[in-house]
């Protein structure tokens, strides 16, 4: 069984202006067809000669360079691929064909709280969250007031999570995430939190890393692309259809339902 | 698996905060907490006491069999938290693997690494009431380390080899609780060994060759009674490779783990 050959390489180099390159990337997906769960139906699938699983293509060879203290946008229909070539550059996904070299410390925000438990206290599930964006606890200690004021939420620290409400756990998750230190960050969807007040402030933070940092950035907010980003990238059907000018970007993006 | 993965201070710092969330779920929500660590297998052995010791009268010929009998158990479920665990570890912690990019041997570590933080409480447990029961000290308990951590790496290796498959197919599962089971009886943890011998010597070296059973009897000789019968004194005569085949084995089972594991971890993120 020959799959995902393709290679994803992370380098240092200070002396490159590249912060990511992406050559020729492809990536399918096995989707398992009726129940091709469990050992009883993949047996019988095999004697019977039924693969069990059609393949659907993702990815189907992208090309794209990002130069470091770029802000990037990714836009794209639901089912167009985005979020996965986002787990693709985190590394979670493997890349089935083509090269990826990242050059410098990546942080992935895929999705806000991963890891956090509503049995853990919010005190322990800031630890948790933060030992997985790879904080120690020394650092964590020192940032620790900041968290909870940035998130609002001081009076809550030793409560359960689980009696927090979902808009308070984004705030307190989305505190936390902004705290990671990368060359580069990858977001996916994660602006659109909280009140109009914290919504503000979250606003503030990504204006804050324009310029200073190499960002990507997926998106539906042709708003945030508009104002945050300086070149987008179109995909379509797991291909790039239009790359440059955020503005013109936006544009052919709200025309795709016309 | 990458060795310096393990130095790796990002990972060392995953592992641990893991291991200690892992600990503190476990029991969370319960009235005594904690003390279920040391609770659950006493219980168990009392159980095993009252019906092996006292109503079948087992173990008559050995010395301090109580504490004999308590030693088997808790190493034995140490086994099978271990492995247990360890298989359903990266089902269990699915979420992270389909958002953060880290090495997946983390995952089943940190769930085994919680029954071996119970089984060292419950070795302590043991050790007093050695004590209590009449058992001298001697420095030759220190060897026990290896003996554990042997068992602990024959754990690992099926946690890792099985884990791995079980995350497409959770049957894996379903099958391991009805191995353990089996397994259970297959090791001298609540008879003893000699009484399979007397029916036939054959059986009981093809027992001891099980690094489980290899294992528990080498930590009951060290910490108990040097009655115990062992596999290095009891299988394969002058042969070495006889003596040596469990340890043989419990490698051969981690190496094959860590290799599937390793070649299989790239896809967990898509299929689990």
């Amino acid at each position: 069984m020959k799959r995902n050959i393709g290679t994803r390489t992370e380098i240092f180099d200070t002396t490159s202006n590249v912060a990511i390159k992406v050559t020729d990337l492809h990536k399918k997906f096995k989707l398992p067809t009726e129940q091709a769960f469990g050992l009883k139906q993949a047996i019988f699938n095999r004697l019977r000669g039924i693969k069990g699983y059609k393949e659907q293509k993702v990815l189907k060879g992208l090309d794209f360079e990002i130069k470091k203290g770029e802000f990037i946008g990714i836009v794209g229909r639901n089912g167009s691929g985005k979020s996965t070539l986002l787990k693709i550059l985190a590394g979670i996904y493997h890349p089935e064909k083509g090269t990826i070299i990242v050059n410098g410390n990546l942080v992935p925000f895929i999705e806000l709280g991963v890891g956090f438990n509503p049995e853990l206290t919010g005190r322990e599930n800031v630890y948790l969250n933060g030992a997985l964006l790879g904080f120690s606890n020394e650092e964590m200690d020192k940032m620790y007031n900041d968290i909870w004021k940035f998130a609002e939420l001081e009076q809550f620290q030793d409560q359960k999570l689980k009696n927090y409400s979902s808009g308070m756990q984004v705030r307190l998750a989305f505190s936390i995430a902004i705290r990671a230190r990368g060359d580069i960050l990858l977001l996916d969807e994660v602006l659109a939190v909280g009140d109009a007040a914290f919504q503000q402030k979250c606003n503030d933070y990504f204006a804050s890393l324009h310029g200073n940092q190499t960002v990507i950035l997926v998106t539906h907010s042709m708003e945030n692309v508009t104002k945050f980003c300086d070149r987008a990238i179109l995909i379509e059907n797991g291909k790039i259809t239009l790359e440059g000018n955020p503005k013109i970007v936006a544009k052919a993006y709200e025309s795709l339902w016309d | 698996m990458n060795i310096p993965h393990i130095f790796n201070k990002r990972n060392r710092i995953l592992l641990a905060e893991l291991t200690k969330t892992d600990f503190k779920l476990r029991y969370q929500g319960s009235v005594l907490g904690y003390l279920w660590a040391l609770l659950r297998p006493l219980m168990m052995f009392a159980i095993l006491y009252i019906v092996f010791a006292k109503l079948l009268k087992f173990g008559s010929d050995i010395p301090h069999y109580p504490v004999y009998l308590l030693c088997g158990t808790t190493m034995w479920s140490f086994f099978t938290e271990c492995t247990s665990q360890g298989i359903q570890a990266m089902v269990v912690r699915g979420d992270l693997i389909r958002k953060i990019s880290f090495p997946k041997y983390i995952v089943v570590v940190s769930a085994t690494l919680t029954a071996v933080i119970n089984m060292l409480i419950n070795v302590v447990v043991i050790i007093i009431f050695a004590l209590i029961n009449g058992v001298e000290f001697s420095f030759a308990w220190f060897l026990i380390i290896p003996a554990i951590f042997e068992l602990y790496i024959l754990s690992l290796g099926i946690a890792l080899l099985l884990g791995s498959i079980n995350v497409k197919y959770r049957d894996i599962t379903s099958i391991w609780d009805v191995c353990i089971q089996a397994l259970f009886y297959a090791v001298p943890i609540i008879y003893p060994i000699s009484l399979i011998a007397e029916s036939s010597i054959a059986a009981a070296k093809i027992i001891l060759i099980n690094p489980i059973s290899q294992a528990i009897q080498d930590i009951r000789y060290l910490l108990i009674t040097n009655e115990t019968i062992t596999t290095w004194d009891y299988v394969g005569e002058q042969n070495f490779f006889w003596k040596l085949l469990p340890i043989i084995i419990t490698i051969a089972i981690f190496i094959i783990g860590a290799l599937v594991f390793r070649k299989k971890s790239k896809f967990f993120a898509e299929e689990v």
